[in-house]
């Protein structure tokens, strides 16, 4: 992310962005981006309204547009009643908002935002994602980092999912549940002399399975199928789930259920 | 990769870093001349008046004549060593102002020298209501005495650079203190501020002219008083030079800060 945006020198080989070298153009790319901050760096000592004007002049976007400009952001991320107050009198849900409006300035042809939405209450996140799915709308390319799966299902139409700085997978979320997944995840706890015998009597109609401790996932297309032939195997379990899947069990799939840190 | 690629500079971009520097003093400038200046009048009026009246004569002139235009330096280099210690090392670590710079078209080296230019502007408007108090006091007798912003210009650059190389270093905000302690009030002492420095022991004589404030109170002194000899010339390059060799530091150090 840090070196997409010029911020970062590259580790190795090259970087292109927008067909432009990262090493060499990185003013007129960095001119063309808008970067939204995992930690809120907004600027303290100036009102909610000038961290946008002031950030618009690093752009060299004359003072009027910006002020436009500026007004605009604050009322599509409702934060008009805001203006004249402080940063420090926001809560993490505006902080968010105004970053992204500040990112909005100078009209980029590529957002970055680095999980936008860490940290926030439910209802706070909900707006924001309601905020970028509109910006979305408008045709503004976005790149997301994030942790929750939720996310990316709900913004990305492409995703990649990285491992220790690798691409595992990519692709769109409905795609990579279907082959990585199926349709249908069967959560139970059970001992693990017992796994072996469910994983036999299950094994013609489910597609994979993963374990930690004495959690078995299975996935599969007909989960309550797969339960019914293990309840008839006479097998007793602590705890079952029978759910929809998502890509939070591709994600544990591909990386792994253990604690990589 | 290595830090000390080349320079990428934009005059413009640099105007822009002091731009914001101006408009957040818009809220702050009320405040910070009141505190900042009380400092330097306080010890023109103690000392000035209260030690005057025990001290003859020092050069031909009266005590607080003598101080008043070494009150003056010291202003300069007070306000651009505050503007580059403190609120330099509050802009990279706390508030992570040059952070949210670098994700525009702005680099280190425009951050830097928009930096300089605006401690530099701080330290020309101290210089200037400086100037005011003294004049208003009957202790202006010359008109060079106008050139005393320009001083106030070069002295804070040179100021600037100086307390911009330390900040870079800094991992703590106390480590901000041993600056002040260690650094300008010894400074503030022995550059011949409140007595001319041969008055010190030889050895100290020698230290006091490798002080950044000895050769800017020796220029400013003989502008306010009117009495400019060849002297003036020669602290002049000193600080000339002084500035020529230690510019590029603060850019390669901030770097190592910044670009991670």
């Amino acid at each position: 992310m840090r070196m997409i945006s010029c911020v970062s020198p590259l580790t190795s080989g090259s970087l292109r962005v927008f067909g432009l070298d990262t090493a060499k153009s990185m003013r007129e790319i960095k001119q063309r981006l808008g970067v939204v901050p995992q930690e809120a760096n907004l600027d303290d000592q100036l009102p909610v309204e000038e961290n946008l004007t002031v950030y618009a002049r690093f752009f060299n976007i004359p003072s009027n547009i910006a002020l436009v400009r500026a007004k605009e952001q604050l009322d599509f991320m409702e934060l008009t009643e805001k203006r004249k107050a402080k940063v420090s009198e926001l809560s993490g849900g505006m902080r968010r908002r105004l970053l992204i409006s500040r990112a909005m300035m100078n009209e980029p042809e590529l957002l970055i935002l680095d999980e936008p939405t860490t940290g926030l209450d439910p209802q706070a996140r909900h707006l924001v994602w309601d905020k970028l799915f509109e910006l979305k709308k408008r045709g503004v390319t976005q790149i997301v980092t994030t942790h929750y799966m939720d996310e990316a299902q709900q913004l990305c139409e492409r995703i990649a999912i990285m491992d220790q700085g690798r691409i595992i997978d990519e692709g769109a979320p409905q795609d990579l549940i279907q082959k990585h997944i199926g349709r249908e995840v069967l959560e139970m706890r059970v001992s693990e002399t017992m796994r072996t015998q469910i994983l036999a009597l299950s094994s013609p109609i489910v597609k994979g399975f993963d374990s930690y401790r004495d959690l078995l996932v299975l996935y599969t297309d007909e989960a309550e199928r797969v339960l019914e032939k293990i309840k008839r195997g006479d097998i007793n379990a602590d705890y079952t789930l029978v759910r929809r899947s998502s890509l939070e069990d591709v994600f544990l799939k591909l990386t792994g259920r253990r604690l990589t840190e | 990769m290595n830090p000390f690629k080349p320079f990428s500079f934009s005059p413009r971009q640099a105007f822009r870093v002091w731009q914001r520097e101006v408009s957040v003093y818009k809220y702050v400038y009320k405040s910070t001349i009141v505190s900042n200046l009380m400092d330097p009048l306080v010890y023109l009026v103690a000392l000035g008046f209260g030690l005057g009246a025990f001290v003859s004569r020092i050069q031909g002139m009266p005590y607080i004549q003598f101080i008043a235009p070494g009150l003056i330096s010291s202003s300069i280099m007070s306000a651009a060593t505050f503007e580059t210690t403190i609120n330099t090392f509050v802009r990279i670590h706390f508030d992570r102002v040059y952070e949210a710079m670098m994700a525009t078209p702005v680099t280190v080296e425009d951050i830097v020298v928009g930096e300089i230019m605006w401690a530099m502007t701080r330290s020309t408007i101290y210089a200037t209501v400086m100037l005011g108090v003294v004049t208003a006091l009957g202790l202006t007798h010359s008109w060079y005495a106008i050139f005393v912003p320009l001083l106030g210009a070069l002295g804070g650059m040179m100021f600037a650079i100086l307390g911009l190389t330390y900040t870079s270093l800094l991992k703590s905000i106390d480590q901000v203190n041993f600056y002040f302690t260690l650094f300008i009030t010894p400074l503030f002492l022995f550059s011949g501020v409140f007595y001319p420095i041969d008055a010190l022991p030889a050895i100290v004589k020698t230290i006091a002219f490798l002080s950044p404030l000895y050769h800017l109170v020796e220029i400013i002194r003989p502008l306010v008083i009117g009495k400019i000899g060849f002297g003036v010339v020669g602290h002049l390059v000193w600080i000339i030079v002084f500035i020529l060799i230690f510019a590029a530091v603060p850019v390669n150090l901030l770097r190592k800060q910044l670009v991670k």
